[in-house]
């Protein structure tokens, strides 16, 4: 990447990152128009002075907000869609307009009148960045425009607006159909490119019913169509003792016609099943009851049912959502100061954390049926299309290594995400026109599969760089993983967009929007290297080279401080201990020592935390089940998400991603051994410069080995996201924000530091 | 078995897979002193547990005998901060003895009084052996003998570590006026002062600062020659005394950098703090007195705020933790935010001292608690060589034992006097602080997170002399040297457990942490080791040297096969002289 290094040694570290980019001045296609546009605009970068800020244009087109810097150097960019001032439309959260001198701020909708002109525009996004234009210089007239065309573009009135129409029908155009197209949507991609399993044909559900060894489920096809339920996919899997027959009448009772769908099944036999409620109160006994036999049927041990039920467990989408806004609240608006100092009780009222929390709970609670109980569980949520898919993705993830390598994870989120009809287009309010179905259930999901990486770094083969470039995905409005409330509506949308443009589809029955697993539509194949965690790809290295040494199997350590408690009797006795003594004087250690004991006799353990004791008794298998370790101690906040942006939060040349570099580096060099040895030993005619194309590593070996090489100066916690420019804590009406920044006494300058009397 | 007899018990309850094993393990001149069979140990976690106790000169042996498999409980009664007998005996004979200890944790224990009353419970043997000094008798760390392939006492020597720093220049020398402890009983015998200021004016400095603690060199910038400096409190009291040697001892300070025509000095106290010294004859430096240097509050609190504030840390966290008030417990126990403070202040002087090119002196009320906070986690800062396992070593040795950080009456060493109101955590604050770091630089240390919790292990263990007295001097007179063994030797015979194999050397780097509450996280795997719940996350360090070995491992059969192909070439080449030979691009190395 090339970089103009800034002279200001404020930024030095924040001058090279890799997903934030230079402005292309070229758009993404010809589908891409410039709506409106202003001169002599000012972007703010310091929280301090102007000094720092950036002159230039601001263009409103129909994808993103555009700010096109007057003297910066052309540079390479990295993320192919957006630069690095970009905000694309969907992102957009809200658009605040102020005029200072008048005192004046107003929050813009779609269709707005605007009175006043606006000295500053600042733009709230929902990747929690916040950013800040200028008026000063502009024409009045101008400057508003561009506002209302901004306010007016981020809330399209028909989902056929998003950007993702014009994007791929424009490839249609003049063509002959998907010939033209980057590369074909489903499955085998000529290119070698696309491994994920898209779930949206029969033969990936089969590859599932195999490989789980669900040999009593089918493919069931009978929604072709789309005839029986709206919401589900046209191919889902059932129990072989079902008949389409049964399925068809049964489909009826049940919420939006959802027949319940097998996600997955557990190596003892015991299945994983999502149901959506039963509408029709007198048919629910009856149909509950041959749902739950069919299930046992497939049991190869005729085990039970077990029926988790969602909504009465889990916090519903609104709570998930307050909660999101508290915590964005406390991370990036608040001043950094000021939530400082109340920052823990702070991140504890915004409930996000308990939340995480409990969605792992209660998918640990699953597993434990499965794991333990060996039987079946339905997990029951009204629509069954918010709660259940973060839990069955939870519940896989936890037992079956499988989904922790990228491609089936991706795969895992088009299975119990995109399939099973997640309502992305509302939980995203993509058109921002029900605030009350907005929900970040799939960040919430996010999160949760951070934490579980968080704690065992390496047994998933993505990195967290990877989770939150995929969150950030979910505003790009090009992907067909996150434009839609289920397929059927995918396919409706798009045979009537096509229609109406006259596109002819060809073979197509439908547009083919890429999925967001095309990571190449959005970054190169050099980027993308930073989504291969180094300690999976290592390992994978390790076992495919070396068959019979087992490096891997985790011994446990010697300085392992934990209790080990491996075998106790299950039965908690109460001992030998009469009813005790009488208080002797106050500061005796007694009182403490009584509730500690009465702690003892009330614990009453259930198996399920029996059976989560017994797990953390034993050495982790990482390519076997994986248990999160619950306690709130343990659970951390996902800084490179929520606090990238935090100029103050940022840790100059350090942060997890420097310990990634030196693992990435060795990773590198073991690859490149292993590609020698593969030379040597007759597989000959490979070129020798082959590594450095197919490296998975982002950074690489140095040609000076014998030492390792220091982390480049522009890493930091943030990397690679950089705060500049990205976070503009907006004053009251315009006041520059110095004066609320100033506060951040603990934020190092020796400026600020110098001028302080206490 | 070197390092498992000297190891602190790592895990509340040891499972021994072979119940042979469960023996007490014994350390060179460790002897039993009492032992009691029918000893009932409540475990917070997972309720009673009968078994055997066993109790020496050492440690605290707790063997059950009713479980499979058999665990123990192993602890040096140094951590001990009391042993109290809890209420009467019941109807049964049976009297609860509550063990409070030092490393967050309390232990209980029912046993059955003996019946013969002449006979002494096992748990008055502990309370003797347990608080040695109270009860006139040795700490262990004067017996135990065991000889280390290192001499850790080797391991600092002022004059070297001056040395390096390039010390003594043109305008720092190093005195000898304190070489009999005369000047002050509490500071080193070595100390590194401005070359303009005679012996003479440092003894009447002593008399004007707080214990005779005077300002001195602890830090000198290779490059601007900014120094940082250490001090105890001016003491000039509510009249506003003044001492013409000490204002042109911090003169001569800053002409002795000629980068700056300031300096800072900064007081780690909160302001009303420092003001109300003055009632008791301490104080600030006035503007008046000192025009060039300007004052900074830190606004860190004293030995009982911070006493207290883990106190109620214990509270939070063991022996459960509450699940739904978790952040707001911890925030209330406002350790976190001390820690904050603490490293705060730390960076501001880092960066005066890098980015202002700008002495500094720093002090608190008498020099020795959070004036080495500061000093040495600027130093961490400011020099990469504190961040090697060595250099920590003589960091420690250097700003907190030389310098006269008060370990003894702050530990409380085998005393029984547990309510003690000079007891106080400040270097476990000191080392959660060094943890803070670790964190954000996950490449930046040497030494790994057991590093630092055997230290801290060892602090209460009593086992070692490093940390018993508190002076340099009490150290000379007790001899703590010749009778007893260093730390250090114990841990540079065995460096490879203790280092961390993400670890880049790389010189002169200044380390700025992010001081924000947001950064700062619980150190769980110390404070919450105990509880059973508790498992340490995956370590990434493990799976490190596991690629490592992985590493070299290829390396060999690759440079194997090099040989092979070389020795075909030259085979080959020998048989048809002169014929070209394909070339073998020639394998890099690593290691």
């Amino acid at each position: 990447v090339c970089v103009k290094k800034r002279k200001k040694q404020k930024f030095r570290t924040f001058s090279m990152h890799v997903l934030t980019l230079y402005m292309v001045k070229v758009y993404v296609s010809s589908s891409e128009i410039v709506v409106n546009e202003a001169n002599f605009v000012r972007k703010c970068i310091g929280a301090e002075s102007c000094q720092d800020d950036l002159w230039g244009k601001l263009v409103c087109t129909n994808f993103k907000v555009s700010f096109i810097a007057h003297n910066s150097l052309p540079r390479q960019c990295t993320h192919r869609l957006l630069g690095e001032h970009d905000i694309p439309l969907a992102c957009v959260e809200q658009v605040v307009t102020v005029n200072d001198v008048k005192g004046k701020q107003k929050i813009l909708g779609s269709n707005q009148k605007l009175k006043f002109n606006p000295t500053e525009l600042i733009l709230y996004c929902k990747d929690f960045r916040i950013i800040r234009f200028r008026f000063d210089e502009a024409g009045p007239e101008s400057a508003k425009k561009v506002c209302l065309a901004i306010a007016h573009y981020s809330h399209p009135a028909d989902p056929q607006l998003l950007f993702g129409f014009e994007y791929v029908g424009k490839r249609y155009h003049g063509s002959t159909g998907r010939k033209t197209l980057m590369r074909p949507v489903n499955g085998v991609d000529p290119g070698g490119g696309l491994q994920t399993p898209l779930f949206d044909c029969s033969s990936d559900w089969d590859r599932e019913i195999k490989r789980t060894g669900a040999s009593e489920w089918r493919v069931c096809t009978i929604n072709q169509g789309y005839f029986i339920s709206p919401s589900l996919p046209e191919f889902f899997v059932v129990p072989v003792s079902l008949a389409d027959q049964d399925l068809k009448q049964y489909a009826c009772c049940f919420y939006s016609q959802r027949i319940p769908l097998w996600c997955w099944n557990h190596s003892s036999g015991s299945a994983l099943v999502r149901m959506s409620n039963i509408s029709d109160p007198q048919q629910q006994r009856k149909v509950e009851q041959r749902i739950s036999s069919a299930i046992t049927k497939s049991h190869p041990l005729r085990s039970d049912v077990f029926k988790s039920d969602l909504d009465k467990n889990l916090p519903n989408i609104q709570d998930i959502q307050a909660a999101l806004l508290k915590l964005r609240q406390i991370c990036v608006i608040d001043s950094f100061e000021e939530s400082e100092e109340k920052w823990l009780s702070s991140l504890e009222s915004s409930r996000w954390m308990e939340y995480v929390r409990t969605f792992l709970r209660h998918a640990v609670e699953v597993v434990y049926m499965l794991e333990s109980r060996h039987v079946s569980v339905i997990l029951l949520e009204k629509e069954d299309r918010d709660l259940s898919c973060v839990i069955s993705c939870l519940v896989q993830l936890m037992c079956d290594p499988h989904c922790r390598s990228l491609h089936s994870f991706q795969g895992l989120i088009q299975k119990e995400w995109v399939m099973a009809g997640h309502r992305f287009l509302d939980r995203c309010n993509h058109l921002k026109r029900n605030d009350k179905e907005e929900s970040p259930v799939f960040l919430l999901f996010l999160d949760c599969v951070w934490q579980l990486w968080n704690q065992y770094p390496a047994a998933f083969e993505f990195t967290e760089v990877y989770l939150t470039v995929l969150g950030d995905s979910m505003w790009v409005p090009v992907f067909s993983t996150f434009l839609f409330n289920c397929p059927r509506q995918r396919a409706e949308h798009s045979r009537d967009f096509a229609s109406s443009k006259s596109i002819h589809l060809g073979q197509d029955q439908a547009l083919c929007f890429p999925p967001v697993w095309d990571w190449s539509q959005q970054f190169s194949l050099k980027d993308q290297t930073l989504f291969n965690n180094p300690l999976y790809v290592g390992k994978i290295a390790t076992c495919v080279q070396n068959g019979t040494v087992k490096t891997f199997t985790h011994r446990r350590s010697k300085k392992n401080y934990s209790s080990t408690l491996r075998g106790l009797p299950s039965a908690l006795r109460n001992g030998s201990l009469g009813p005790n003594d009488t208080l002797t004087r106050r500061n005796s250690l007694m009182l403490r020592l009584r509730s500690d004991l009465s702690q003892v006799r009330e614990q009453q353990e259930t198996p399920s935390e029996r059976f989560v004791r017994d797990f953390f008794s034993r050495p982790v298998d990482l390519q076997g089940l994986l248990l999160p370790q619950l306690l709130p101690s343990h659970l951390s906040v996902w800084k490179l998400y929520f606090l990238r942006w935090v100029p103050e939060a940022q840790i100059p040349q350090g942060g997890p991603i420097t310990a990634f570099h030196k693992l990435s580096v060795l990773t590198d060099e073991i690859e490149m051994l292993q590609n020698q040895l593969r030379q040597y030993q007759g597989a000959a005619g490979t070129p020798n410069n082959l590594h450095a194309e197919h490296s998975k590593m982002y950074f690489k070996a140095t040609s000076t080995p014998h030492q390792s090489p220091a982390p480049p100066e522009y890493l930091s916690s943030s990397f690679p996201f950089s705060p500049v420019g990205n976070l503009c804590r907006p004053g009251i009406l315009g006041t520059p924000l110095s004066k609320l920044l100033n506060g951040a006494k603990i934020w190092l300058s020796t400026e600020t530091l110098a001028n302080e009397t206490i | 078995d070197r390092s498992s007899g000297t190891r602190v018990s790592d895990t509340e309850l040891r499972v021994y897979k072979d119940p042979s094993k469960g023996e007490l393990p014994l350390l060179p001149e460790e002897h039993v002193q009492d032992s009691a069979k029918d000893v009932t140990y409540i475990c917070p976690f997972i309720g009673p547990v009968r078994g055997s106790l066993s109790v020496t000169n050492y440690r605290l042996f707790f063997r059950c005998t009713d479980r499979e498999p058999v665990f123990g409980l192993d602890l040096p009664l140094g951590v001990l901060s009391r042993v109290e007998k809890i209420g009467a005996a019941t109807s049964r004979g049976d009297v609860s003895y509550g063990l409070a200890c030092k490393d967050m944790r309390n232990l209980r224990f029912v046993h059955k009084e003996p019946e013969d009353s002449l006979k002494k419970s096992v748990f008055e043997v502990l309370m003797k052996f347990a608080f040695p000094v109270s009860n006139n008798m040795s700490l262990f760390a004067f017996e135990y003998k065991q000889v280390f392939p290192e001499n850790g006492w080797k391991v600092y020597d002022p004059l070297a570590e001056y040395k390096r720093q390039g010390l003594p220049n043109e305008s720092w020398r190093i005195s000898k006026v304190n070489d009999h402890y005369e000047l002050c009983d509490s500071y080193p015998a070595a100390l590194v002062v401005p070359v303009t200021i005679t012996d003479e004016e440092l003894r009447r400095v002593s008399s004007f600062r707080a214990k005779g603690r005077i300002p001195v060199l602890s830090w000198i910038h290779p490059e601007s020659q900014a120094a940082v400096v250490r001090a105890s409190q001016p003491m000039v009291g509510q009249n506003g005394r003044r001492c013409k040697e000490d204002e042109k001892l911090l003169q001569a300070i800053m002409d002795a950098n000629a980068q700056s025509h300031k300096m800072f000095i900064f007081d780690a106290r909160p302001s009303v703090n420092a003001a109300a010294n003055k009632m008791k004859g301490g104080g600030y430096e006035s503007e008046d007195a000192y025009q060039n240097a300007e004052l900074v509050f830190l606004d860190i609190h004293n030995i009982h705020v911070m006493r207290e504030s883990l106190r109620k840390l214990k509270e939070v966290v063991y022996p459960n933790i509450e699940d739904s008030h978790w952040l707001s417990n911890l925030e209330s126990t406002h350790w976190l935010e001390h820690i904050k403070l603490i490293l705060a202040g730390a960076l501001r002087i880092a960066d005066k001292v890098e980015s202002g090119k700008t002495s500094v002196v720093v002090h608190c009320s008498d020099g020795w608690d959070r004036t080495p906070q500061l000093t040495s986690l600027a130093l961490i800062m400011l020099d990469s060589h504190y961040r090697t396992i060595r250099g920590f070593q003589i960091l420690l040795e250097k700003e907190w034992l030389s310098f006269g950080h008060r370990f003894q009456q702050r530990v409380g060493h085998g005393d029984k006097n547990h309510t003690d109101a000079d007891r106080s955590p400040i270097f476990l604050q000191f080392i959660d602080c060094v943890w803070q770091m670790t964190r954000q630089f996950p490449a930046a240390f040497e030494f790994n997170e057991y590093f630092l919790i055997t230290i801290l292990d060892h602090l209460y263990s009593c086992l070692f002399g490093t940390f018993l007295c508190n002076s340099e001097q009490q150290r000379l007179k007790e001899e703590v040297p010749k009778h007893t063994v260093s730390l250090w030797s114990f841990v540079n015979s065995q460096l490879e457990e203790f280092v961390n194999p993400l670890y880049v050397g790389y010189p002169s780097h200044v380390l700025f942490p992010t001081v924000g509450i947001r950064h700062l996280q619980l150190w769980v795997t110390y404070y919450i080791r105990w509880n059973p719940r508790m498992r340490p996350q995956e370590p990434v360090h493990q799976r490190y040297k596991e690629l490592l070995a992985k590493r070299a491992e290829l390396q060999k059969r690759v440079e194997e096969l090099q040989r092979e192909a070389a020795n075909r070439t030259a085979s080959s080449s020998s048989e048809r002289a002169g014929s070209p030979t394909r070339s073998i691009t020639p394998v890099q190395t690593f290691v």
